[in-house]
């Protein structure tokens, strides 16, 4: 085995950095005093935690009446918000795990915040189904199939709720795992450096003993690449199972069977574009330019770029074969979300999702960090409009004219979903000041840029 | 910090610190044409090679894996089957609640394969390694999980001629420092093994 320093392919890590040059930049936050800056971010992510339990408590204690839904709009703000967390999720998985399968080097100094990221989403999706149930102190039994008391009633496996809960857990489950697994060497290292009685015992407790002996590295090697293949799968079979909800039913706009598909890419894009906003600005506040470079910006822009447009299709599909399909009902749908009174959601999502994104066509957009930055913004604001055109629109104009209503979020919608941003923000600052965010197990690995 | 008694402990060591893992690699393959038995080597980050270089087996963990999946679809199909089908069948919106609803079992089986796959996988890699919360870490030099690559031989297996051949193959390839470890227990090992023989 030799070093061959690329000549075609720019470093992946610039600065000329050392092995050890790794390990003081990535531990600098976690041993050093957290910044004004650190402290400014988590309180205010605090408070809108609170402002989590408190909408909550006041949805369980008062009941989901103090939410806006009705019965034609049953799923509203709260559906729209578990798709929207759920689909920003995928981003980490696809990253470490589908990357890790291609051999894409890049990968590797933002995977760990972009599997955090995916976990701390799907805690926030989580919320939204649960508390939707209403009488979440028996929710258990509707949801898991655990032996019961009511006459042996078990859960319906032949219903795409279900399925969801399983795809849910298991995705949780499992994406802890592989983060833990990618963890421990480096809070091997966090451990070695670590002064004080109370970081040694804690660090030494969540390393689990690692050594870094080559047998532990050629058996972790070989279980990160099973991982890696399990949970490609899987991450495409969670947001399938997601779309399954809507794609299921017998709801004009709906009842499409290119649901799967064109969830998953949109699940892609929006996870990538919450990527980019987190790691935009930790790479600034934290110094991290060295090791998330302009490369991988423009990398993660291209992908956007990519998924945007596989979402813009598959919207004008959608379109196409409403027409096609000659069924009025179908017709009826489409032309009321884009013409109908939620016309502007329609063309928000439209102009976010499919317009916005094609600037990254021009290398300029896609280097320049400040721009960006704006766009995955965007990109954040076209995909939560997409699962809110997809789920309102197509419910609040019923069969029956009698049922026609029109939809807007209460204090308490909005106060949860402000709410999930504050768990979501957190624990992510928590996790930038407690455990280093690129792994530099694997950043050492490809210091050397060996082809 | 824990009391467990580690796997280094009751040995004697000798080891060699390297900042390159190119130096490293060809100590090994050196000292291995040579055949003297390395005890291990601990590298802060994963070195492509070095296991098979160290004539390591591969792993069979990837069986195991195949294993714990085989387990989760066989339960998940389990659950569902009696839940469904034996214990109390329902029937929701006209859906059946026979073997015809295989189609419908996919999902569920699926997820509970992947489940136990890598829920097993991990159980099965930290009992291999040895490895739980509160372990002892058998660390030789504080900078093995930072920027050092050690080479690790035991004293039982070295006599003089080959403790002076590893030497001098670690020293041509450039190492910083050889050093000895002295473990806990390793002498008290040695009085047992002299009572029994």
């Amino acid at each position: 085995m030799s070093v061959i320093d690329s000549a075609i392919r720019p470093p992946l890590v610039t600065g000329d950095k050392s092995y050890s040059d790794v390990t003081a930049d990535i531990c600098r936050p976690l041993e050093n005093k957290p910044s004004r800056l650190w402290w400014i971010g988590f309180i205010i992510s605090f408070s809108c935690l609170m402002i989590l339990f408190a909408t909550l408590f006041w949805t369980t204690w008062t009941g989901i009446g103090v939410w806006n839904i009705n019965k034609s709009v049953m799923w509203g703000w709260d559906i729209t918000n578990f798709v929207f967390w759920i689909g920003i999720g995928h981003a980490g998985t696809l990253i470490s795990a589908i990357l890790l399968l291609f051999r894409q080097k890049w990968r590797m100094s933002i995977n760990r915040s972009a599997e955090a990221m995916t976990i701390f989403a799907v805690l926030c999706a989580a919320v939204f189904p649960f508390f939707h149930m209403g009488r979440i102190w028996v929710g258990i039994y509707w949801v898991f199939p655990i032996p019961n008391a009511f006459g042996s009633l078990w859960v319906n496996f032949n219903s795409p709720l279900l399925w969801d809960v399983f795809a849910i857990s298991t995705y949780f489950s499992v994406s802890l795992l592989f983060w833990y697994l990618g963890l421990i060497p480096d809070i091997a290292t966090v451990r070695d450096r670590a002064t004080t009685k109370v970081r040694k015992f804690i660090y030494n407790f969540f390393s689990m003993g690692w050594t870094g002996s080559v047998r532990t590295w050629a058996r972790y090697e070989v279980v990160s690449l099973i991982l890696a293949g399990i949970s490609t799968p899987l991450v495409l079979s969670v947001h399938t199972i997601v779309s399954m909800d809507f794609a299921t039913s017998v709801i004009p706009g709906w009842h499409t069977t290119i649901f799967p598909p064109y969830f998953v890419a949109g699940a892609i894009f929006s996870g990538f574009g919450m990527v980019l906003t987190l790691l935009l600005v930790a790479r600034k506040v934290l110094n991290y330019e060295n090791y998330i470079t302009i490369g991988h910006i423009e990398a993660m822009a291209k992908v956007v770029m990519l998924t945007g447009t596989m979402v813009g299709l598959a919207y004008i599909t959608e379109f196409f074969i409403a027409w096609y399909s000659g069924y009025e009902y179908e017709q009826a749908a489409f032309l009321n979300r884009m013409f109908g009174p939620y016309w502007w959601a329609y063309w928000t999502m439209m102009s976010c999702n499919l317009i916005a994104p094609q600037v990254f066509w021009f290398k300029w957009a896609r280097t320049t960090p400040w721009f960006v930055f704006m766009l995955s913004i965007v990109v954040n604001v076209g995909m939560w409009f997409e699962r809110f055109v997809i789920i309102v629109t197509s419910l609040h104009r019923d069969y029956l004219t009698s049922s026609w209503v029109m939809y807007s979020a209460s204090w308490v919608e909005i106060g949860i979903f402000i709410g999930t941003f504050g768990l979501f923000f957190t624990c992510f600052f928590l996790f930038c000041r407690f455990l280093p965010i690129i792994n530099m197990a694997e950043v050492k690995g490809i210091l050397k840029n060996k082809e | 910090m824990f009391c467990f008694s580690t796997t280094i402990e009751k040995r004697n060591l000798i080891y060699g610190v390297f900042e390159d893992e190119e130096k490293l690699m060809t100590t090994v393959k050196q000292v291995r044409s040579k055949g003297i038995k390395i005890f291990d080597c601990y590298t802060p980050f994963p070195v492509h090679g070095l296991d098979v270089a160290m004539g390591i087996s591969r792993t069979k963990l990837s069986v195991a894996a195949f294993m714990c999946g085989l387990t989760g679809f066989c339960l998940g199909l389990l659950l569902q089957f009696y839940t469904m089908i034996f214990d109390w069948p329902m029937i929701i919106g006209g859906k059946p609640s026979d073997y015809h609803m295989l189609p419908s079992m996919v999902p569920v089986t699926f997820e509970c394969t992947i489940l136990c796959t890598a829920y097993g996988l991990g159980i099965l890699f930290f009992t291999r390694n040895k490895m739980g919360h509160g372990v002892r870490p058998d660390i030789l030099d504080i900078r093995q999980t930072d920027d050092r690559l050690l080479i690790a031989f035991d004293t039982d297996d070295l006599d003089e001629n080959s403790e002076n051949e590893i030497r001098s193959i670690m020293n041509g390839n450039g190492v910083v420092e050889i050093s000895n470890y002295k473990g806990a227990y390793a002498d008290k090992k040695l009085t047992e093994g002299g009572a029994h023989a």
